[in-house]
């Protein structure tokens, strides 16, 4: 007799990939604007967040448009954190629940508007909601039913599935060999989540273009938007924030250097253009700020490190980089434990060393070997006519 | 200390006051930005509303947050409207002061009392409601305690349950009390609007 397997239950919460800049929450600074030496995962650059800081209250107050922000200077001297500072948080209400029961009226003629009733259930509560045209709808899209765990973002209605409830397990149901079982919530149905959000005009643009394409040339639109198409941005914003992968600065999109062009000016940009920006410049990290800021990332990444391979790993950051560094503390973590220690010590950074090349050192070895790649004809033809 | 601080920065809000409808009505702007307003009975200086106003982070203006008094009557949303909200047979949870203590009314809740059971949580500062029969849960926490920083006390707490309502109330701390009173003082210092039409200057 073939016993009916249990799936595994798997956690409502998402693991989530620990980014580089993940332990910075803002500019760290007061409210007068003066930048805190250490604080919000921002350590040193002073000067450059109280810039952001600035230009922060002049988005805040409006006066920000039109403009542009440049954030300028050497690799791995926290223009990215300083950028990451201007994300804005806000919380919204979600409602988390077991689906209990979808009951929808659908007029018998035929035509009009349907009334849906749903009722949300979590461990400790349960409650009736209304439902309007367009959550019927998404329900009937999504294929809900009795038995699912679901999240509504109360603001903009966007449901989603986050699996069936593991009391269902057992049902003699058809299901997908995808489904997944989630514990049914617990306590409120209601929460308020904080969601981060930003928007670049870079992806305005993008649903501009989607929208108006060629059409527009004959239409005559000026490229000012209309009452539907900020509609349509409004509606994707609010998608990404749902989704969770919201990532705006507010007319401030980190812009890479461009290089290649026959064209020299500063920063690769134009320089009519660059007069129009506002600059702001970060400068290279102290022995000091270096250590902090690798405490900070051990900190987030979960690794304890002992005194002297903190001293090793702020050696490293100096002579390397401080990306290379950071990179090393969670490989290092991992080599630990292996070895089933609990403390990262000076050994583990010595072997993720001897394992990962830092930039200076593939460099290096690129070189040594350049002549055994492909396309190294120029060079040796060049030597061949010499 | 905490208590001192909160009342510090109510005095240092920019208060307007104005008589009307038999009631007290002052507007608190705060110097961060935040904007209160706090209704009282005339007669009775019993607190009516007071519901808060924040600006988001962009600056755009906020809507108001009832904290004390009946939720704000929005306008009645055409049956057919896109989105999702709680049917109206839902319990419906306001606030609502006495003098001497804090209270909380849960209406449509056609449960027998012993149903109920309500408890303080000190370790994260909230009350709890819960029902065995899983049909109510809620978790509050008491904003005026949170703000003058005062530890909840299980033995102030107490719930009725009548006319499918369930009331629970907690009895004010003494340092409550003094600060109410206070502020209360400061209040009808206040040079209030006088009831009637604001004469508009023209012209």
């Amino acid at each position: 007799m073939a016993t009916t397997k249990v799936p595994e239950v798997r956690d409502i919460t998402r693991i989530e990939r620990i980014g580089a800049h993940s332990h910075i929450r803002g500019l760290g600074l007061d409210d007068a604007l003066e930048p805190r030496q250490v604080s919000q995962g921002m350590v040193g650059q002073l000067a450059s967040r109280r810039a952001a800081g600035v230009i922060l209250e002049m988005i805040k107050d409006g006066h920000i448009a039109g403009r542009a922000v440049l954030i300028a200077g050497q690799p791995g001297t926290g223009k990215t954190a300083i950028a990451m500072g201007f994300f804005f948080r806000e919380e919204t209400e979600i409602i988390e629940g077991e689906v209990v029961e979808i009951q929808i009226d659908r007029p018998a003629t035929g035509t009009g508007a349907k009334v849906g009733k749903l009722t949300l259930k979590t461990t400790e509560m349960e409650t009736v909601y209304d439902l309007g045209n367009k959550m019927i709808d998404s329900l009937s899209k999504e294929k809900v039913q009795a038995g699912d765990v679901i999240t509504i973002d109360k603001a903009t209605g966007k449901i989603s599935k986050l699996g069936r409830s593991f009391t269902r397990a057992r049902d003699y149901d058809a299901m997908g060999a995808q489904t997944q079982f989630v514990q049914c919530p617990e306590g409120e149905l209601q929460k308020r989540k904080e969601v981060v959000h930003t928007v670049s005009l870079h992806e305005i643009d993008v649903i501009n273009s989607r929208t108006q394409g060629f059409l527009a040339l004959f239409s005559g639109d000026t490229g000012e938007i209309k009452s539907e198409v900020r509609e349509q941005i409004n509606a994707k914003v609010c998608e990404w924030r749902e989704e969770g992968k919201a990532e705006i600065i507010p007319g401030v999109g980190p812009t890479n250097t461009i290089r290649g062009t026959n064209y020299q000016s500063p920063h690769g940009i134009p320089i009519d253009l660059l007069d129009r920006l506002l600059i702001i410049a970060t400068s290279p990290y102290t022995e000091k700020e270096t250590r902090q800021i690798l405490k900070i990332r051990c900190e987030e990444e979960d690794v304890e490190l002992s005194e002297e391979a903190h001293t090793v790993l702020t050696r490293i950051g100096m002579e390397t980089s401080l990306r290379y560094a950071i990179q090393l503390i969670s490989t290092a973590g991992l080599v630990c434990r292996k070895r089933k220690g609990t403390e990262v010590q000076v050994e583990d950074i010595k072997r993720v060393y001897s394992l990962f090349l830092d930039e200076a050192r593939s460099s290096q070895y690129m070189k040594e070997y350049q002549d055994s790649f492909l396309f190294n004809e120029t060079q040796s033809g060049q030597m061949d006519t010499s | 200390m905490a208590v001192q601080s909160w009342i510090d920065v109510l005095k240092s809000s920019k208060k307007t006051a104005l008589i009307h409808d038999g009631k007290r009505k002052i507007h608190y702007l705060f110097i961060d930005g935040k904007e209160m307003a706090e209704e009282y009975d005339l007669k009775t200086d019993e607190l009516i509303v007071r519901k808060w106003r924040h600006k988001s982070t962009l600056g755009a203006q906020g809507q108001w947050q009832v904290e004390v008094g009946d939720p704000l009557v929005v306008p009645v949303p055409s049956l057919d409207s896109d989105v999702i909200k709680e049917n109206c047979s839902n319990p419906v949870f306001t606030r609502k002061d006495t003098k001497t203590s804090f209270q909380w009314r849960i209406r449509n809740l056609p449960y027998p009392k012993d149903v109920f059971s309500v408890s303080v949580e000190p370790s994260e500062r909230c009350i709890i409601i819960k029902t065995s029969n899983k049909k109510y849960y809620k978790k509050f926490s008491v904003v005026d305690l949170d703000r003058s920083q005062l530890a909840l006390d299980s033995s102030a707490l107490s719930f009725t349950h009548t006319n499918n309502t369930l009331i629970v109330s907690y009895k004010k701390p003494k340092e409550i009390l003094i600060l109410e009173e206070e502020l209360l003082k400061e209040l009808k210092k206040l040079k209030g609007t006088g009831e009637g039409d604001v004469d508009c200057k023209t012209q």
